[in-house]
């Protein structure tokens, strides 16, 4: 009896178990964007494997831009935008200098730090670089730092 | 006429219907002032048979994929002749039902009829709950807008926090770590064929067991009768299902007005990377919930704020389902009847917060909100004596209602 029904089961939650395609394995995405189109994109966040990233400048980093200054990759950070409490994804409030999640009111600063609501904890951290001529640098954000 | 009579004897010779006739002949339905409170079943049922008759439409059109979900429910509205009213009758008789189910949950507690030996159709009756709130969460991401995806990703989430099997929940229901094609494939199937054939099962255990028990009636109104020379009651068959069906036909009176005047919003087509909406909020009866894990710090203790939440949850669903063998006398009976009052009070409270934080199209709110008293008060009226402040309260808050309901309905419609 064990066995008939081990041998129905098994399979059956085998199946139900997700497929391995459904996972990505990307590693660096470069976003959709250019560094001085930051502050206007629509599409900000953007896909890296799967998961929604979010690119930010620092208070410094604004800054400089509003003052037409060249933009380091210190200036930028990027995130992973799901938010640490369940699941929504976060946007970026340049007007109130913080990451904002609309689900429940959690609030993160530019550092990815949970900072206010229920959140419980920072959001995950990418590594950003900038690639290209200077006032047309792409932004390319990896899961590793660069060796 | 011979004809006839030859074609019943037919049937019954073959299906043994004079056996069901019999039952529904000799069941007796009892008379007392909390009566009223069993139409509610029959009311979930009629609007049960709403959701299977418009959700068979539905599905004609509906198309699974995160390509064409969106695009499918889009022509249903614009393109299908009455599909906006098919559409709109289907959400809107799942959220009546809903409510229907709670009010039959609260009247059968107010009532004790979950007392030996109706133990067993209590508890079926909190699983169809529990079934009827899975139907209305796996049915809410079909469309695929915005808020359904985000809905979607925060149930799961929350799923996905139960300690221990939390994960592998979340990556069976989601089937991989995020919300994608391969979860509306699975909640559509969730949805249309998983819980229909559950319900129809539990659904068949509840009413067997109602059919066997009789309906309960509250003990103070049983020793009453007993000093009266017994209680009066009403054949079912046709007094009680005439009455019954004029509960039918109020549910489908609310229902057509509220589809005709307020079509289901679609919303926009969902977009996996794009930020939650502001003031997103899910289900009227899933707003206490949500609500309470906003308001939740971060961290209670060792633990994770929404964890509490979600095992604070957990327990007092354990405790509704269980209620049957906690209340054990008179002590037990008064703790729980005490649990019963902060629980309402808390589901109204978080609800009304939930519901009017940053509200857009306010009129509607209130109306609903008006509807939901006027629904609501009623129920007190067999528990307060004739003339009493308690009653008097109750009709002064329903009048109030009725005035709010009044004044809101003529500002939407003429103001």
């Amino acid at each position: 009896m064990v066995a008939t029904w081990g041998a129905i089961l098994y399979p059956v939650l085998r199946f139900l178990r997700p497929r391995a395609a459904t996972a990505s394995g990307a590693l660096e995405v470069v976003a959709p964007f250019r560094v001085k189109e930051i502050l206007q994109a629509k599409n900000n966040p953007f896909d890296f494997g799967g998961k929604p990233c979010l690119v930010v400048l620092t208070p410094d980093g604004a800054k400089r831009l509003a003052a037409g200054q060249a933009i380091q990759a210190d200036d930028l950070r990027a995130f992973n935008a799901v938010c640490t409490h369940v699941d929504c994804t976060v946007k970026y409030r340049q007007e109130n200098g913080d990451i904002y999640c609309a689900c429940h009111e959690g609030i993160y600063d530019l550092n990815g730090r949970n900072v206010s609501g229920p959140p419980p904890r920072p959001l995950e951290a990418y590594v950003v670089t900038l690639r290209g001529e200077p006032g047309q640098e792409e932004i390319v954000v990896s899961k590793q730092s660069p060796a | 006429m011979n004809t006839r009579r030859r074609f019943v004897g037919f049937l019954e010779e073959r299906l043994g219907l004079d056996v069901l006739l019999g039952l529904a002949r000799n069941k007796l339905v009892p008379i007392h002032a909390s009566t009223p409170f069993y139409y509610f079943g029959g009311m979930a049922i009629f609007l049960f048979l709403v959701q299977i008759g418009t959700g068979i439409l539905l599905s004609l059109y509906y198309k699974p994929s995160p390509d064409q979900a969106f695009e499918s429910v889009q022509a249903i509205v614009t393109e299908v002749d009455f599909g906006w009213l098919i559409r709109s009758a289907h959400s809107w008789s799942a959220n009546l039902l809903v409510g229907v189910l709670f009010l039959h949950l609260l009247t059968t507690f107010m009532m004790r009829a979950y007392r030996r030996p109706r133990e067993l159709t209590w508890m079926t009756g909190i699983v169809l709950l529990g079934l009827f709130l899975a139907f209305g969460f796996s049915g809410y991401l079909l469309p695929w807008n915005e808020l359904a995806f985000f809905a979607t990703r925060v149930g799961t989430a929350i799923v996905g926090v139960v300690p221990v099997v939390g994960k592998q929940l979340l990556l069976l229901a989601r089937s991989g770590e995020d919300v994608t094609g391969d979860t509306l494939a699975r909640f559509y199937s969730l949805h249309v064929v998983v819980l229909p054939m559950l319900t129809f099962a539990v659904l068949g255990v509840h009413l067997f067991l109602v059919q066997k028990h009789g309906m309960s009636v509250p003990e103070k109104i049983v020793a009453d009768a007993r000093s009266k020379g017994g209680l009066r009651a009403m054949p079912f068959l046709p007094h009680f299902l005439l009455r019954d069906m004029v509960g039918w036909y109020l549910a489908l009176a609310i229902l057509a007005a509220l589809a005709a005047l307020f079509p289901w919003e679609l919303g926009d087509k969902a977009d996996p990377f794009k930020p939650a909406p502001d003031n997103i909020k899910p289900e009227w009866y899933f707003l206490f919930m949500f609500q309470a894990l906003k308001v939740l710090p971060a961290h209670l203790g060792p633990f994770e704020g929404e964890v509490v939440g979600v095992l604070f949850f957990g327990a007092c669903g354990l405790i509704v389902l269980f209620a049957p063998f906690l209340d054990r006398g008179k002590i037990s009976r008064a703790v729980l009847a005490s649990l019963a009052a902060v629980a309402v009070a808390f589901f109204i409270a978080m609800t009304s917060w939930g519901w009017f934080s940053g509200a857009e199209q306010t009129t509607l709110r209130v109306i609903l909100g008006g509807i939901q008293t006027v629904v609501v008060l009623p129920l007190l009226i067999p528990f307060t004596a004739p003339g009493s402040n308690g009653r008097k309260l109750v009709y002064a808050g329903l009048t109030l209602a009725i005035a709010v309901l009044a004044v809101a309905t003529w500002w939407e419609t003429l103001g």
